[in-house]
């Protein structure tokens, strides 16, 4: 799932880093916080970790091998925050040391893997794991399944990433110049490895690392959950994790949104314009399936014009269908696909924690 | 992918001793007096890192091929062996980009230059304008880089990143996390060579399964001991929270003329390559 | 000064229901050289990362020049500041002690904490390289570096700052037996003059070039105290202690000074 180098276009790497650099600077701020100066060196090991458990290949069902990122059991042992610097310094270290993954697709692969992972892990396995006991299997079921939503929907970013750079960035030949393949065709390749194959990987170690973490009574298990809830204790939920990250994800959201105007900004070659249908998904694969020499009867120079004029129409008319620019129907889909997760893991986090504020404020 | 259950830990094995082995090849190259190495890091960061961007998302196939030529002649100079660089790096990433964009081949829309004797599959001209753009811009990318690392010991690359800004901060944990993969990574490979060496037969995939997660368990144990003792360790010389880099650079005479060539050839690169 | 540099008193000290030291008393003159014996879990180790002001006992109290050490007082900067100037504990495990990407890096850290000037580092390091014979060592990273390597990096890395104490912990385990005469002859150099040197060990070969008084330390409570050579010789105490192994046919007494043979078994 790293993103090599080529792959992407400048445009795209420059918005992913965008993106990632906040959330970098924040998960920083929020570590060091915590941590004070436990920081560097618990930091640097749990990197170092997360490298080595890459080399891990594991058996799965089948006879294959996959390899699991750790984000699973990095999250639920270090938290979100910290797993997310942790991840990301991994990554760098792999792009930088052993080549797998490009320094212009770090962004991107830091956004995929180790941000969005993180979080997402975070999220599955708080909704799963309730108030349960420490050493309860819940908990290690809520685990094997944050890791396995997590680099789910890293795969699926990534795909999408990908997806759409043949839709956008041709040369004068029509050849695309990064990656040659659109969401069509990324999506389900991306997605039937990593549902399957490594999304397992990822599930047992998460799972299995809390397990054996359990069953040894681990002092270091209780110290990561306890003490968790005892930063929660002292400051309500509501105010620390959701009140610091709220505004950060809406951003992000609208982000994601908005990459198509950003795209288009950087200048890269678009042309005509296709007005879709894009929640119909039915078309959208029929459009797909087309092969495309077909050229769009009407040039749309103001673009952004028509970009304002289609939110403002939720369904947009049909048009004829053709290939060479379907592109903002599959951006729009890609990107409030994207948006529509975020969105609801914001409402997910926002309700759980009303529910704990309710929950808290008992009888006096 | 499709690996028997069997042979799990020899391939982790196997990965596990590559990574070490990587670093000892790198030493060596780094120790002899070829061009890269006369060269302060800074300068080399601050040379060979916009030629890589600029060779990963240039749009012109000519520029592509230049700078991989320039990559090449670097490479020489810097007494770095072409055949390591080949085994290395061209071919894996000429496996790994070649299986992607294979298919691109066939499957991008266009003109049909070639067809396939047996399956009639036709190779298209964008596609093939595709493929070799993706390859050839891996390749170069990733020949730099390579040819960078290889040149240069590791630390010296993380205080070099300072003149970019990075924060000290950053230097000194990825410093501290590269010097301890290579403990972990002993301590792994330890723990695995013991269990195999009280394996009687072999283990179905379900055991080799929780095999692999105990070991992850028992790493991340250890990892997380060792963090605290390093800390303490820490706290015993004088930490208290500022961290702080020391390095030995000298520029000369060389590295501003090596960095006004490479500036040149990255700004000409960038021009013809919009 | 006058009194002990270190007083410990009462010192009790717990960790997940094992109690590694018992109501310890003990009292080290500054320009001291003490060694700590015993066998593993004994305790020695506890004491010095207590001396050391990384642990702190939940029974009993520890003086450092006649004031208490403890948790509170190293918080504050200034005096933590001095303290880490004073101390320095060299780690039985060189791995947790060598952080650092290489050895330079490792030696510079001290003084990059303390805030010496470029220069003043830079000079003093190359000394001190020089001196612990690891010059050539300068650029290598940790893992490539024998045990042996290791333990005079870290040796080097403490002694830079020229600490007024000098915690040793097990200095020479795992160290093959050239190596282990090599950092003995180092200990040796570097503790004279007013340096306070506390080696906690199983060694008992040790013992007599680094120490002039010895405790014994048994489940976490100090069973004896001595010179080396009453110790070496009472090989009544040593067996019970669990110093020396019962198979081994003890020396006569007299023949203890620097002969290849052993008096205690080494695991």
């Amino acid at each position: 799932m790293h993103i090599p180098d080529g792959y992407l276009s400048p445009s795209t790497c420059a918005v992913l880093y965008g993106v990632a650099v906040p959330f970098w600077y924040a998960a920083f701020a929020r570590v060091k916080r915590l941590l004070n100066t436990r920081l560097i060196p618990l930091l640097a090991v749990a990197s170092a970790f997360c490298f080595v458990l890459m080399m891990f290949n594991i058996p799965l069902p089948g006879g294959t091998t996959g390899h699991a990122v750790g984000v699973g059991a990095a999250t639920v042992v270090l938290g979100p925050w910290a797993s997310m610097l942790c991840l990301s310094i991994a990554l760098l270290i792999q792009a930088l040391f052993f080549g797998d993954g490009g320094i212009t697709t770090l962004g991107a692969n830091c956004f995929n893997m180790a941000i969005v992972g993180s979080l997402v892990a975070h999220m599955v396995y708080r909704l799963g794991a309730g108030r349960s006991a420490l050493s309860s299997s819940r908990r290690v079921m809520a685990a094997a399944l944050a890791g396995y939503a997590a680099i789910n929907v890293s795969a699926f970013l990534a795909a999408c990433e990908l997806g759409i750079q043949p839709l956008f960035f041709k040369d004068a030949g029509g050849a695309p110049l990064y990656a040659p393949y659109s969401l069509h065709i990324a999506i389900p390749a991306m997605m039937i490895g990593h549902l399957t194959v490594a999304g397992l990987a990822e599930f047992f170690v998460s799972g299995g690392v809390v397990a054996y973490l359990q069953r040894t009574n681990s002092s270091l298990l209780q110290q990561a959950l306890s003490g968790k809830a005892e930063e929660h204790a002292s400051q309500p939920l509501s105010r620390t994790n959701w009140g610091l990250t709220r505004p950060l994800w809406i951003r992000l959201a609208l982000l994601m949104l908005l990459t198509p105007l950003g795209i288009l900004a950087a200048g890269s070659a678009w042309g005509e314009w296709s007005v879709r249908d894009f929640s119909n998904p039915e078309m959208r694969e029929k459009i797909a399936a087309v092969s495309g020499n077909i050229a769009l009867p009407a040039r749309q120079p103001q673009g952004l014009a028509r970009l304002s004029s289609l939110w403002s129409a939720p369904f947009p008319q049909y048009a004829p269908p053709f290939v060479r620019r379907p592109a903002f129907g599959y951006v729009m889909s890609a990107t409030f696909g994207s948006g529509l997760i975020v969105s609801f893991f914001l409402l997910a986090g926002w309700i759980f924690a009303r529910r704990e504020n309710g929950l808290s404020k008992g009888p006096p | 992918m499709s690996v028997k259950s069997r042979g799990v830990i020899e391939r982790s094995l196997s990965s596990f001793v590559d990574a070490l082995q990587h670093t000892f090849d790198a030493e060596e190259i780094a120790k002899k007096r070829g061009l890269l190495q006369r060269l302060d890091p800074r300068v080399k960061i601050l040379s060979i890192l916009p030629l890589i961007v600029i060779a990963a998302l240039t749009r012109r196939l000519r520029v592509v091929i230049a700078l991989f030529a320039v990559a090449i002649a670097v490479a020489l100079l810097s007494k770095v062996p072409l055949g390591t660089l080949a085994k290395r790096v061209w071919l894996a990433v000429l496996t790994f980009t070649g299986f992607i964009s294979g298919p691109a081949l066939f499957l991008t829309p266009g003109r049909a230059m070639y067809s396939l004797p047996i399956l009639g599959w036709s190779v298209t001209a964008p596609g093939l304008r595709a493929a070799v753009y993706l390859v050839m811009r891996a390749e170069t990318a990733a020949t730099f880089s390579v040819v960078l690392i290889l040149c240069t010991p590791w630390s010296n690359i993380l205080k070099a990143l300072r003149v970019l800004r990075a924060p000290a901060v950053l230097v000194v944990i990825l410093g501290m996390t590269y010097r301890y993969i290579f403990l972990l990574l002993r301590t792994a490979h330890d723990m695995f060579e013991s269990r195999k060496s009280r394996m009687v037969g072999q283990l179905e995939g379900r055991e080799l399964r929780k095999m692999a997660t105990a070991s992850a368990g028992v790493l991340m144990s250890k990892t997380l001991q060792l963090s605290g003792d390093v800390y303490l360790a820490m706290r015993s010389r004088g930490f208290q929270g500022e961290v702080y880099v020391l390095d030995e650079f000298q520029t000369d005479w060389l590295d501003w003329l090596m960095l006004a060539l490479f500036g040149s050839i990255a700004l000409l690169a960038f021009w013809f390559g919009r | 000064m006058n009194g002990p540099i270190f007083e410990v008193r009462d010192v009790t000290y717990r960790y997940q229901e094992v109690t590694a030291l018992d109501g310890l008393n003990l009292a080290i003159m500054p320009g001291q050289r003490v060694a700590l014996l015993g066998a593993n879990g004994s305790g020695k180790s506890t004491l010095l990362s207590i001396l050391d002001g990384l642990y702190f006992p939940q029974k009993g109290s520890v003086e450092f020049r006649g004031e208490p050490l403890t948790e509170n007082r190293l918080q504050t900067p200034e005096f933590e500041f001095d303290f880490r100037r004073r101390v320095a504990l060299v780690f039985q495990n060189p791995d947790v002690q060598l952080f650092n990407p290489t050895v330079f890096d490792e030696v510079t850290f001290g003084p990059l904490q303390m805030r010496w000037p470029r220069d003043q580092i830079l000079l003093r390091v190359s000394e001190m390289l020089e001196q612990m014979e690891i010059m050539h060592l300068k650029d290598r990273s940790p893992h490539h570096l024998s045990t042996g390597e290791k333990k005079r990096v870290a040796l080097a890395s403490v002694l830079i700052l020229d600490p007024e104490v000098l915690l040793l912990d097990e200095p020479t385990a795992a160290l093959d037996p050239k190596s282990e005469s090599q950092m003995i002859d180092f200990l040796v150099s570097c503790s004279g003059g007013r340096k306070t040197v506390v080696t906690a060990t199983h060694d008992l070969d040790l013992i007599e070039d680094v120490a002039d008084s010895c405790h014994i330390f048994q489940r976490g409570r100090i069973v004896a105290t001595g010179t080396p050579a009453e110790i070496v010789n009472d090989h009544a105490l040593l067996l019970s202690t669990n110093l020396i192994h019962a198979h081994h046919h003890a020396h006569a007494p007299g023949e203890l000074h620097s002969h290849p043979h052993r008096h205690g078994h080494r695991h």
